[in-house]
């Protein structure tokens, strides 16, 4: 009963009920759509880390720190024996990094070497193109953004000088074979790829590796003195730190839409509680209880974001297909950051359980809203009220 | 004997002012018995409709006693107050007070609807309180589409149709021209000996008191005269 009354009033109430549906879509358009790319962004990171560095699961050197540079010069120890059937059988794929100095055209500038076998099938990187000919050149593979900051294209040539883990320095001349688009920014901005077996030839590492990527988390539990297991949490860590800190601002840009939002609602209910004394005044004399009337103003008032979440996909369709299909394309100029998930266009997915719980907040906060001006009709006097009086 | 439906005793109602308090009434004894067709009569001011607001337990007495239906209005609680309403009191108002997004049906319906009936019986018992004050041809009519006579038509048989045992009437033939206030007048007078039910009125409408076979008058809040009408 309340329920139907309710929902005449708000049909009834005309362009002004209009209005409010179509502002808390709008926010929710919004809300929706920042969500979407947000989870998009992180999704789309982690498929491409994975794809290319991480797999299902990396093991990696405790020396090893991607964060502190002084660290790579020691980043290398024994493979493990456990792990030499899983890397004879593909399932492991073991990698060395190295720091080194480039001299591409003759200019001097610092890069990670890391060595691949030429046969893996774990990450999508093309290691078949590391495979060393009969040249004297050694074939090397590198990103695009590793090509711009280097001025290097395919067919140039270089030296390479790499310390080797005695302290001797080693210098080879490279090719570059191939400059591929590697979405994955930590495998492309400052690195230099070739062969495995090449690099522990002159960092004179033989069967030595800096970490290991596995098809699946067999070896999560696997940790020696050298070697430790690093999960998606730790290894995605600063992207969940950089998502944490772009939640808060998209928090504050919530909290300003629904605040707006919410303004129309609470100032329609406020209107209408004081235009509707009479009809509040004949309710309490039908019998309604007070509190029976407060419900009936919350429930108009919670009955828009209703309406809106039935209106919010049909109006925004245009904006979400578009965004799905085409996708949202990053800046130009944005993979100089190498940040994560932000070189390649972000295709948007709509995460239905995020999107289920900020439809329920809007509508929490629209109950709230709504209820409050209702607060007054417990102090009204129904003889007032069906005089339309002021109180 | 016919059974007393409603009692007042030694009652008074103050209003705070800017002055101190105003006595809208003071001290009215009065009782009133199942089926009668009274009212109480006086020029604005007098209190009459403050009484029948508290005979309908929108307001409470001030100072004294009232029991309508066996419940003492001073001592009720708003739920309680809402329940005698729903289930024992009918009210019709000078300005008919109809939900404006309800037709016809929906809006003699509703006093029902808080009575949690079934469907069946509320349906018969709609359509007969619409029959009542012969609207049928109107029963999907919103009231911007009907007139003022209807829509008092309308209230009457809101206030009605859950048959309750007493209906207060405040001026209902203010805003009608006399062919209606005759007609809702005729319609009331008829379910008063139909039915049974009580009215009490607040009017000083001349064509109101002529129906009235009980006369209350009140003047400056205190009971002035209270005799059966002039042939009864």
């Amino acid at each position: 009963m309340i329920l139907r009354l309710a929902f005449r009033n708000i049909i009834n109430n005309g362009w002004r009920s209009l209005i409010n549906v179509v502002v808390i879509s709008i926010v929710l358009i919004i809300m929706v759509w920042m969500q979407a790319m947000y989870y998009s962004w992180i999704r789309l990171a982690e498929i491409q880390q994975s794809e290319w560095e991480y797999g299902e699961g990396m093991l990696r050197v405790r020396a090893y720190d991607p964060y502190d540079a002084f660290s790579f010069e020691d980043s290398y120890a024994p493979v493990p024996g456990e792990l030499k059937p899983g890397i004879e059988s593909g399932e492991v794929v073991p990698v060395l990094l190295a720091p080194a100095s480039i001299y591409p055209q003759g200019r001097m500038m610092g890069a990670i070497v890391k060595g691949m076998p030429q046969q893996q099938n774990i990450l999508s990187f093309p290691s078949h193109r590391l495979e060393s000919g009969s040249s004297d050149l050694t074939p090397v593979v590198i990103g695009q953004a590793m090509a711009k900051s280097s001025r290097l294209e395919a067919g140039d040539v270089f030296t390479i000088r790499i310390r080797d883990i005695s302290g001797a320095y080693n210098a080879i001349d490279a090719i570059v074979d191939t400059v591929l688009f590697i979405p994955a920014p930590t495998a492309d901005v400052g690195t230099v790829w070739l062969n495995l077996a090449e690099l522990q030839r002159i960092r004179g590492a033989e069967d030595m590796a800096s970490y290991f990527v596995f098809d699946d988390g067999k070896y999560r539990s696997f940790s020696n003195q050298d070697f430790r297991y690093i999960d998606r949490d730790e290894y995605f860590a600063d992207l969940y730190q950089m998502l944490a800190n772009e939640r808060f601002q998209q928090v504050l840009m919530y909290a300003l839409l629904v605040f707006l939002a919410m303004i129309a609602v609470f100032d329609t209910q406020a209107l209408a509680v004081f235009k509707r004394r009479r009809e509040i005044g004949t309710l309490a004399a039908l019998g309604f209880t007070k509190g029976r009337i407060a419900l009936l103003f919350t429930l108009e008032g919670t009955l828009y974001t209703m309406f809106a979440f039935i209106l919010t996909p049909i109006l925004g369709f245009p904006l979400f297909w578009y965004f799905a299909s085409i996708g949202f394309r990053i800046p130009k100029g944005y993979d100089d950051f190498a940040i994560q998930g932000m070189t390649d266009t972000i295709r948007f997915t709509y995460p239905m359980h995020e999107i289920a719980i900020v439809f329920l907040i809007i509508l929490a906060f629209t109950a709230i809203v709504s209820w409050l001006p209702t607060r007054r009709i417990a102090r009204l006097n129904p003889v007032d009220a069906l005089r339309g009086k002021v109180n | 004997m016919k059974e007393v439906i409603a009692k007042i005793e030694n009652m008074s109602k103050a209003f705070p002012t800017g002055e101190g308090d105003f006595w809208a009434l003071k001290n009215i004894n009065l009782e009133f018995l199942k089926g009668e067709f009274s009212g109480f009569v006086g020029p604005s001011g007098s209190g009459k409709t403050t009484l029948l607001n508290i005979l309908g337990s929108l307001d409470t007495p001030s100072k004294g006693k009232v029991e309508v239906l066996g419940n003492k209005i001073q001592e009720l609680n708003q739920r309680q107050a809402s329940n005698l309403r729903s289930e024992h009191l009918g009210f019709i108002f000078q300005t008919y007070n109809l939900l404006p997004v309800y037709n016809v049906y929906e809006n003699v319906e509703f006093p029902l609807l808080l009575l949690r009936m079934d469907a069946g019986t509320r349906d018969r018992m709609v359509k007969e309180a619409i029959e009542w004050v012969g609207l049928m041809d109107k029963i999907k009519s919103r009231p911007n589409q009907l007139s003022g006579g209807q829509c008092q038509r309308v209230a009457i048989a809101r206030a009605m149709v859950k048959k309750p045992d007493l209906v207060l009437a405040d001026e209902p033939t203010a805003n009608l021209d006399t062919e209606n206030s005759l007609n809702i007048l005729d319609t009331m007078l008829n379910l008063n000996k139909e039915l049974g039910t009580s009215f009490i009125f607040s009017t000083h409408d001349p064509k109101v008191i002529q129906y009235l076979r009980r006369i209350i008058r009140l003047t400056d809040g205190e009971v002035a005269s209270d005799d059966p009408a002039p042939g009864i």
